[in-house]
């Protein structure tokens, strides 16, 4: 129904670059997260695939067919905007049937495909409501239904949930996911949250100041950072600088076997997850352990987050005990095998 | 309190509204009425049947000329001002501040000066003496005030209601008609009623460029206030007033509870 394919996309406003040589494949049916800090260019992406604005280079490719010199209204990508955008002077119903008059259809289609929708979004008899009178979800449903309605054949959402609270959120998420995998609709899904992307899809495409950074599943995203800047974005926070030598990377922490011989005598970065230090309280001197002092915590829920101050630098750890305390001395452990080398 | 307050409000309004009224209704109705007396010593129906039988045509012909004078003007003002005050409201261009201070001028210098001013400029462009001369004059505050509602109108717009209805499959010409005009309409009406009194109420730059040829409803009045008759001024006033009223509550109905812009 629809492959989306987006080559070397270039946007400036104006002489501004905005984004640059941006290139991203979505299968048919599959939803894609494209993430992002606020400011990255990701509605500027969206609009450009939605033809509401025109790329300075790069093609856009709707099942191997170029639409990039198509009007937006000509291409079979719809568009729903982070604000609801209902038309005022319109019912629900109205709301909805608004691009299926635009195409044309009878009012007898309209009206069923309208029935059908709203059950789907699961908006059944608020069809005569006054857009003022709807809660924010429900308008936000609204905005959903009628894009879904047109069953376009590529569905752009720009972050459709940055305006509920955190339980219309999650509720809204469960909507879009099940509808999206009903209907197969291939579907960019536009957030800043990194949470929201690792949860909504089975790909993600980081986006840091209008540059691709990383495509990968989440696990990859976040396991596998490609750089330091996209570990940074998914809160890591560590970083170790060391040099390769056969076989070891050599840095102030200790050394770290790996497997991958390369670059032998290179400086490299490397960083490890918060949550994969292991921290011992017990003062007894451990094999492999590193003493640090704890500078201060916090209480995040599940687990608490303390900065160690450890001879060699200072490293974040998120660990799951409680009762540290600031100035409490502290063993830490950084597991080889968590240490991620970036490339050089 | 503040029940008493609310039940005050609506016949506080009528009669603030409503005396400068009663008053002329009073003088038209008057037969003799002199100083010191607070009421006409006679009453009578002179000045109506003056207004409506002996002065009737002369009458009849200024509301005429009035209504198409003001509606002229008030229709071109909202075209012209609208994709006007789309560009002012919506985008940054230099040259921007400028317009605003363009425009205000013609509000500022008083419509005596800008009519003498255009006058010689009309004679020589066979305007002066015509309806296109007088809609034209009205024109140059009447525009710059539609421009000015509609502007404020623009920049509470959110441009991305027209782009969701492309999205959506609108073309361009239908998102404008079928998006962009229901949405401004209220400040639409707004601007094209302003515009319609402005025109409406115009004395001085209708006598000067429609050189007397052109007798809006101001002009006869005050042709009819020169000869001192004090009753039939007064029911020429309420002719004159009333068609205003009329519309103003007609828009007033026709707005009701809608704000001016289009919601963001
Ligand atoms: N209409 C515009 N004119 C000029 N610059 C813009 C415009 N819209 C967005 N930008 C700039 O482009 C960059 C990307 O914006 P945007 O695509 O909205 O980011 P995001 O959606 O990721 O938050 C930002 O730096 C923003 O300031
Ligand atoms: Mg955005």
């Amino acid at each position: 129904m629809g492959a989306l394919s987006l080559k070397n996309l270039t946007i400036h406003y104006g002489r501004q670059p905005v984004v640059a040589d941006f290139d991203l494949d979505i299968r048919d049916g599959e939803m894609v997260s494209l993430l992002g800090p606020s400011g990255a260019g990701k509605t500027t992406i969206l609009k450009v695939v939605a033809g509401l604005l025109a790329p300075t280079r790069g093609a856009i490719l709707i099942d191997g067919q170029a639409v990039t010199d198509l009007p937006p209204e000509k291409r079979d990508a719809v568009m729903i905007f982070q604000k609801p955008l209902l038309f005022p002077f319109m019912n629900v119903q109205q709301n909805i049937a608004f691009g299926l008059k635009m195409r044309g259809d009878s009012g007898d289609r309209r009206a069923r495909a309208v029935a059908h929708i709203l059950a789907l979004t699961r908006l059944d008899g608020l069809g005569r409501r006054k857009v003022h009178e709807l809660s924010g979800g429900q308008q936000q449903r609204v905005a959903l239904a009628r894009a879904l309605v047109l069953e376009p054949a590529i569905l752009l959402m720009d972050e459709p949930l940055s305006n509920l609270d955190a339980n219309l959120r999650q509720e809204m998420r469960e909507l879009i996911l099940g509808i999206q995998s009903e209907l197969g609709i291939t579907t960019l899904f536009v957030t800043h949250d990194q949470a929201e992307a690792l949860m909504m899809s089975q790909r993600v495409a980081l986006l840091l100041e209008g540059r691709l950074r990383q495509v990968g599943s989440p696990r990859e995203l976040y396991h596998r950072p490609a750089d330091p800047d996209v570990a940074r974005f998914f809160g890591g926070d560590n970083f170790i600088q060391g040099r390769m030598r056969d076989g070891v990377f050599e840095t102030d922490f200790g050394p770290f076997p790996v497997e991958a011989v390369s670059g032998n005598g290179h400086r490299r970065t490397a960083t490890i997850r918060p949550e994969d230090i292991q921290l011992v309280t017990d003062t007894g001197d451990q094999p492999d352990h590193l003493p640090g002092t704890v500078k201060r915590t916090r209480f995040e829920g599940m687990a608490t987050r303390a900065w160690v101050s450890c001879p060699s630098g200072e490293l974040v750890v998120l660990t799951p005990r409680s009762g540290l305390s600031a100035g409490q001395a502290v063993q830490l452990r950084l597991p080889p095998e968590k240490i991620r080398i970036f490339p050089d | 309190m503040r029940a008493l307050g609310t039940r005050l409000l609506a016949p506080a309004i009528l009669v603030a509204v409503g005396l400068p009224f009663a008053t002329l209704g009073v003088w038209s109705l008057a037969e003799r009425w002199f100083f010191p007396d607070l009421w006409p010593q006679a009453w009578g129906l002179r000045a109506w049947r003056y207004v409506f039988a002996t002065a009737g045509g002369q009458v009849a012909a200024a509301l005429v000329q009035s209504v198409a004078v003001a509606t002229a003007t008030s229709l071109v003002s909202v075209v012209v001002a609208l994709p006007a005050a789309r560009a002012l409201g919506l985008y940054d261009f230099r040259g921007k501040d400028t317009i605003s201070v363009l425009l205000t001028l013609p509000v500022i210098v008083p419509p005596l000066s800008v009519a003498m001013g255009l006058h010689l400029w009309f004679i020589r462009l066979g305007l002066a003496e015509t309806f296109v001369g007088v809609v034209a004059v009205h024109l140059t505050f009447c525009l710059p005030y539609a421009v000015f509602v509609l502007w404020g109108v623009f920049s509470n717009y959110n441009p991305d209601f027209e782009s969701q209805a492309r999205s959506l499959g609108a073309s361009q010409l239908r998102v404008w008609r079928q998006v962009m005009l229901p949405m401004v309409m209220p400040g639409l009406i707004v601007a094209g009623l302003f515009a319609f009194l402005l025109s409406w109420s115009q004395y001085l730059s209708t006598l000067i460029i429609g050189g007397g040829r052109l007798t809006t409803l101001p002009v006869l009045l005050f042709a009819l206030m020169g000869s001192g008759d004090r009753p039939v001024a007064a029911a020429v006033s309420i002719v004159f007033v009333l068609p205003a009223f009329v519309a103003l509550l007609f828009s007033a109905r026709h707005l009701g509870g809608q704000s001016l812009a289009g919601v963001r």
